[in-house]
């Protein structure tokens, strides 16, 4: 989703940013971002180490309302004193089945304190997949159930 | 003006030219199959048919439990593909928003469906792989001699009773027979697929599908699937772009909305940006 458009959009610490630094940090996101990454749209969630959870604590950058996952960007740390680090957090499914799952845009908002379990990447990399979060705010509890079709269809089953 | 009148006069005559030529050198001119405009009758026979309004939602999807009877080359690729996503490196087979195609379009749904019946033809609707449809006409046509290929392929159907039989043929060589998102083979040619799709109670349609893919499979896969009927509007399909998941709602330096690429890892998951080399 977009950053809420009374406040200006953090900066990848967690802090409000000047128009130059808010440059700078897309700068670094656009040379980064090249051509080379594999578009997988639809993909298998092999990547994650289903057999780990760890908790993620962090304060929610932006939720990503998006087809055909929708994703979580946390600003936080797996340890438990750990400096925030940009994590990516991804919904196992897409808005219209979240929607049926009692999800809306709206279930997560930038800024809000967040715990996510999570299946971590099994390479390290701060990327998982969501099994739970916690809006600690107001201790809400947010999960996804099974979808349609992959309940058995393991290893995507998830 | 002399100019246009010039121009529209070489047109006329242009025109009458092909005319003429089209009328009297073609036969095929006389047998151009056109699509009628239906009749008020053509309608009233679409509320004779069975009623498969609302939303589906499909039902669980196990190839594990009728996997396709692989050639014995396919088969040593389905287990180097199974140990590879086990070992957590998945091969995706839907990469770079493609049409997933037949017979993904029905046994790898992950969302909802709608069918839509018109005169002459029946819509398949999926919210799954960005909002693709198929197309299956039951005016009476035949398959095309030499279809162009594509990705859902050429499908023509009859009624049997309560029961639409789908014939689909065209399909391109690279759609995947598919055991999950990270595992499946390309049928890799002469693709044939039968679909019998039919209530089996109220709210439950079903869809017995015959894959014949003889490059890749010594003997027919029967799959089905069964959908479960839903009228609530809170199910309502939905926009279902393929790949806007792979790009972040990102901000340029004039202060335009835009989206920028997501970096991924071999596997599809996103990563932050200074998580993008290992």
């Amino acid at each position: 989703m977009s950053p809420r458009s009374d406040r200006p959009p953090p900066d990848i610490n967690g802090y409000p940013m000047t128009r130059s630094a808010r440059n700078a940090a897309i700068a670094l996101w656009l040379a980064t971002a090249g051509a080379a990454w594999p578009a997988a749209a639809h993909h298998s969630f092999a990547m994650y180490d289903q057999t780990r959870i760890v908790t993620l604590r962090g304060t929610v950058k932006t939720f990503q309302w998006s087809n055909p996952h929708a994703l979580i960007w946390v600003l936080g740390s797996v340890a438990p004193d750990g400096a925030p680090e940009l994590w990516s957090v991804e919904l196992s499914t897409s808005p219209g089945n979240l929607s049926r799952m009692g999800w809306s845009k709206h279930s997560v908002e930038p800024g809000d304190k967040i715990a996510i379990d999570l299946n971590p990447l099994r390479d390290g990399r701060h990327g998982g997949s969501l099994k739970r979060a916690t809006l600690l705010a107001t201790g809400k509890v947010l999960t996804t159930a099974p979808v349609a079709g992959q309940v058995d269809a393991k290893p995507d089953a998830k | 003006m002399i100019a246009l009148n010039r121009t529209r006069a070489a047109a006329l005559a242009l025109g009458a030219a092909l005319t003429l030529g089209w009328a009297a050198g073609s036969a095929q001119a006389q047998t151009l199959a056109v699509n009628p405009a239906p009749t008020a009758a053509d309608w009233s026979a679409l509320a004779k048919l069975p009623d498969w309004s609302g939303v589906w939602i499909p039902g669980q999807y196990a190839p594990a439990k009728s996997p396709p009877s692989w050639t014995p080359d396919a088969a040593a690729q389905v287990a180097e593909l199974q140990a590879e996503e086990a070992a957590g490196r998945p091969r995706n087979i839907y990469v770079n928003c493609l049409p997933e195609g037949m017979p993904s379009f029905v046994v790898m749904n992950l969302n909802t469906s709608e069918i839509l019946f018109t005169p002459g033809r029946v819509t398949i609707l999926n919210e799954f792989d960005g909002n693709r449809l198929r197309r299956i006409y039951t005016d009476g046509r035949g398959h095309p001699e030499d279809p162009d290929l594509t990705f859902n392929g050429h499908s023509i159907g009859r009624w049997e009773g309560d029961t639409l039989v789908v014939d689909t043929i065209g399909i391109v060589p690279q759609s995947y027979l598919p055991l999950g998102q990270g595992v499946g083979i390309p049928n890799n040619g002469g693709m044939h697929i039968v679909e019998r799709i039919h209530l089996t109670a109220p709210d439950t349609l079903r869809i017995d599908m015959v894959v014949e893919a003889p490059k890749v499979l010594v003997a027919p896969w029967r799959i089905s699937r069964e959908y479960k009927r839903s009228r609530e509007r809170a199910r309502d399909i939905l926009e279902a772009s393929c790949r806007q998941g792979d790009f972040l709602e990102d901000v340029d330096a004039h202060g335009n909305a835009i989206f920028s690429p997501i970096p991924h890892d071999d596997g599809g998951a996103p990563l932050p940006p200074d998580q993008a080399r290992k």
